[in-house]
């Protein structure tokens, strides 16, 4: 797997709110405006990802491995933020924020995937 | 948001409608039920749909393994004393298929290739197939009090 700019960022994103979230929850804060952003960050990213995905195919780049899995990867991961975020304000308590930090974990892993997707890397 | 048993039961009158064990840490276990749902309901049919004729029983067991976290992710989240009797009864299927199909994949590597959920007791997914059923067990007996009939 080639570690482009995309993985970079995403990397960071998800890192980034993970460890907010987290962070937050071990100091009992319920989900407040900081980390819902950070979560909001990650769905902006991939958002960006989707977009330059079509981009760069619609410019010739071809996706090595199977094509609509990396789609089915990339349209479920948008859904992961969206239904964290309505699960965890249900219920404001600090669990509800490692329940956000579980978004960017998951994300980052979708993430390694659609890379290799991308490349062409046989999964191990 | 009681952290010990005697919290949860000071707080089990007021949480009946919306269900204690999908409260707190609860919370976190649905969500984490919810991941796997969907990662292993997106892996079986990839499988079934590419390669099921090279490995039938193991892509089956996939499917299978799937259906278990969709029904545990629903039935954790319900209240009632029926639901929680449905979810003993899927966190304990999840964890006799980890540890049977676990130890079949150990003997036998050909019948059980490495890219199914519970291989190697879930060696693919950070082990985490293994844990979940445990920590769902805990859960589920740490309220088998509480929950409202």
């Amino acid at each position: 797997m080639v570690v482009d700019g995309f993985f970079i960022a995403g990397t960071v994103v998800c890192l980034v709110s993970t460890l907010i979230c987290v962070g937050a929850a071990v100091i009992r804060q319920p989900p407040n405006d900081v980390t819902i952003l950070t979560v909001a960050a990650v769905e902006l990213f991939l958002l960006v990802y989707a977009v330059a995905g079509i981009v760069r195919q619609v410019g010739g780049e071809t996706v090595t491995g199977e094509l609509w899995e990396f789609w089915g990867y990339l349209l479920t991961a948008l859904l992961v933020p969206v239904g964290a975020f309505w699960w965890a304000i249900l219920e404001r308590s600090r669990w509800s924020n490692l329940v956000l930090g579980a978004v960017g974990l998951t994300i980052f892993v979708m993430l390694y995937r659609m890379e290799q997707i991308w490349d062409g890397a046989v999964p191990a | 948001m009681g952290r010990g048993g005697a919290g949860v039961n000071l707080h089990s009158k007021s949480a009946e409608s919306a269900g204690t064990l999908s409260r707190g840490p609860g919370r976190l276990l649905i969500a984490v039920y919810g991941v796997f749902a969907l990662a292993a309901t997106a892996r079986a049919a990839f499988q079934i749909a590419t390669k099921f004729s090279e490995a039938p029983l193991a892509y089956t067991l996939t499917a299978f393994a799937a259906l278990v976290y969709v029904f545990a992710t629903v039935s954790l989240s319900r209240s009632g004393r029926r639901w929680y009797r449905l979810s003993v009864a899927a966190v304990g299927i999840e964890l006799v298929g980890v540890l049977t199909i676990g130890t079949l994949s150990v003997v036998d590597p050909v019948l059980f290739p490495a890219d199914t959920v519970w291989s190697v007791y879930g060696r693919g997914y950070g082990f985490v197939p293994l844990i979940l059923p445990v920590l769902g067990l805990w859960w589920l007996y740490r309220h088998r009090r509480t929950v409202p009939t």
